[in-house]
């Protein structure tokens, strides 16, 4: 793009302006200066490491179906995480990386539930913080961004059809794929179809036997475990009954993966409002939160 | 059945007054009902009547230990909150003044140990004790080998080290069939929050109403809260500073108690409807992650069968039920006590 007078003519400010940072989600080239990728609307901040030896950060892909509970469940996962005195921390880089956190935890507080997240990029809330761990020195920074359901829903169905989404995923080094408990224990199998998607287009996205997806690790939890004590007391009964095609195409495809229960909501209540029935929390009580992510980091070392 | 016994640190109180738990088989009926816990079975004007006065006694003595008195009074009720109403323009948070009459509710929350009594005793066999609904499906409420008990127990016994622990795992017909057993109730939502928040009137009419039932502000030292980082139950002598003013212990945190009262969501123009059965749950449990869900006034609810890790129960004595007591009290407010309402409305 030409601009033309717009910038004073002194020497920082053409050295800011000539400078160019490479998104760290489509690396296209933007100016130092600028707070989102010109391309795909990531924060350009994403790519300036903190530490000295420039270590890239690590990009965790964190999918699911609409209303699976990706922003809740990242939203309590992050402030659980920042507020514990535990074995691992973690420390948000930048205002934006709080921003999830806090509308998550506002919404919750006021038993409601948070927005969906809005399809485009630049409505996503991204979280870049950096983890520490008690048997680690130096702290490690990974991103997790809160990517829109029915973009993600759209790019598993037509690959290529959104390119910042397939371009982060081919990026990622570790997944958490969240899978609605509530909507099985209805009897739905459309959660596990769903799944068996995610699955399929992962390995088709990097089936490398070593590096690709059949080597790295993929977390899948079951959301809203509030709904199911049985999956809580046995996950992997849970899946073997529950998700059958996942159940199987996980042993088939994947090297490392691994179920979990997790819950935010200890209970809620169907609300019909002028005759659309609402989900309204009862009260906010994490279970199995924190376990998915603590497997993940100590999978990547 | 394999049960350990009482250890040295349990509060007599929790238990029944002699609290010789292998006693328990005790030949003498008086004395089997009142380590049991069922004191207040004793102290009913029909039974007292059969009674010497020595026994009359030693009941009230036992009963003075697990209850605590909650004066008549006023109380301001909060009920359901929820800002995605807004959208229609109608609050649904409605602050009304409810009447409630005295009543005896129990210091602490019931525990295992208490609960195993009622399991040993045949609780789950005599129909008699149980709401009819709940009865035909008895047999489901089974613990994790398949025998009458709740949820988290093995083989109708708890873990070892738990007997001092809240009854968690049992659902809303359990907790009702126990206090029948026991020859109480559960108390209505307007008792517990009147019992919790302690409200005094003020000389302009006002109720002043605490926020927590030590004070207004939240402290991680008086509730086993996720502030605690316990992260389960704790014994229910626990967090002795966290009493209310009456001395009852732990209405705040460690478990949530289910109450008489069915949830509502008080709409005139019919709106807004609640799906489905909610009995109402209050206090906060070990693992309530926000403060202001842990207060006296917050509500929470839950399906009458659902049967959580984190939900108990204590019990309460309407004045009618105890000899003497209603004497001493206004017998119309007794009167209410005794049907388990929710109390008298004042004011919308």
């Amino acid at each position: 793009m030409t601009e033309w007078g717009s910038h004073s003519i002194d020497t920082f400010g053409l050295v800011e302006h000539a400078r160019q940072e490479r998104c760290a989600m489509c690396d296209g080239e933007n100016r130092h200066a600028a707070e989102f990728c010109w391309h795909c609307r990531a924060p350009v901040a994403l790519a300036f490491p903190t530490d000295r030896k420039r270590a890239a950060p690590r990009l965790v892909a964190v999918v699911g179906p609409p209303g699976v509970g990706k922003t809740v469940y990242l939203g309590m996962l992050t402030d659980i995480l920042s507020r514990q005195r535990g074995s691992l921390q973690i420390l948000a880089r930048g205002a934006y990386s709080v921003s999830l956190q806090q509308q998550s935890m506002s919404a919750l507080a006021r038993r409601e539930f948070p927005p969906s997240t809005p399809s485009e990029p630049d409505g996503w809330n991204w979280v870049h913080c950096e983890v520490s761990k008690s048997s680690r020195k130096r702290p490690q920074q990974f991103v997790m961004p809160d990517i829109g359901g029915e973009a993600y829903l759209q790019e598993v169905e037509h690959a290529h059809s959104v390119p910042s989404i397939r371009a982060y995923l081919s990026k990622c080094t570790a997944a958490m794929m969240l899978v609605d408990t509530a909507a099985l224990e209805d009897g739905a199998q459309e959660q596990d179809f769903l799944a068996m998607k995610t699955v399929s287009y992962f390995v088709e996205l990097d089936g490398r036997r070593k590096k690709g997806w059949p080597a790295r690790p993929m977390a899948i939890v079951f959301t809203k475990s509030d709904q199911s004590e049985a999956c809580f007391e046995n996950v992997e009964e849970f899946a073997r009954s529950h998700t059958p095609g996942l159940w199987r195409i996980c042993q088939e495809r994947l090297g490392r993966h691994r179920f979990f229960a997790a819950s935010v909501v200890g209970a809620s209540a169907p609300l019909n409002i002028l005759g659309e029935t609402v989900s309204i929390p009862l009260r906010i009580e994490p279970r199995g939160v924190e376990a998915p992510f603590a497997w993940l980091v100590e999978r990547l070392g | 059945m394999k049960r350990r016994k009482a250890t040295e640190d349990e509060d007599p109180s929790i238990l029944s007054a002699p609290a010789a738990t292998d006693n328990v088989r005790a030949v003498d009926p008086f004395q089997q009902i009142l380590v049991q816990g069922r004191c207040a079975l004793l102290l009913r004007p029909q039974i007292v009547e059969t009674l010497e006065d020595s026994q009359i006694e030693q009941a009230r003595r036992a009963f003075g230990t697990m209850s605590s008195l909650v004066p008549a009074g006023d109380v301001l009720l909060q009920a359901w909150q929820c800002g995605q109403l807004e959208s229609i323009n109608e609050s649904l948070t409605i602050a009304r003044r409810f009447h409630v009459g005295s009543l005896y509710l129990d210091r602490h929350v019931v525990t295992n140990e208490q609960y195993w009594f009622f399991l040993e005793a045949g609780g789950y066999l005599q129909e008699s004790l149980w709401n009819q609904a709940a009865w035909q499906r008895v047999n489901e409420f089974v613990d994790q080998d398949g025998k009458p008990g709740p949820m988290g127990w093995k083989s109708g016994s708890f873990d070892a080290g738990a007997a001092q622990h809240p009854v968690v795992g049992i659902s809303w017909f359990e907790a009702d069939a126990y206090a029948h057993w026991a020859g109480k109730r559960l108390p209505t939502d307007a008792e517990w929050v009147k019992a919790a928040s302690w409200p005094v009137e003020a000389d302009d009419g006002e109720l002043v109403q605490r926020r927590f039932p030590w004070g207004d502000t939240p402290d991680a030292q008086k509730a086993n809260l996720w502030g605690s980082h316990r992260r389960g139950t704790a014994p229910v002598t626990a967090f002795p500073d966290g009493s209310s003013i009456g001395g009852v212990h732990q209405l705040i945190g460690n478990v949530w108690e289910w109450t008489s009262t069915s949830l509502q969501v008080a709409n005139a123009s019919g709106r807004v409807r609640l799906e489905g059965l909610f009995k109402i749950l209050r206090g906060g449990a070990f693992d309530t992650y926000f403060d202001n869900q842990a207060t006296c006034q917050f509500q929470s609810a839950d399906a009458p069968f659902a049967r959580r890790h984190n939900i108990g129960f204590r019990c309460a004595t309407g004045m009618c039920d105890v000899a003497g007591a209603a004497e001493a009290d206004r017998l119309e407010d007794a009167g209410s006590l005794c049907a388990g309402t929710v109390g008298e409305e004042i004011t919308a």
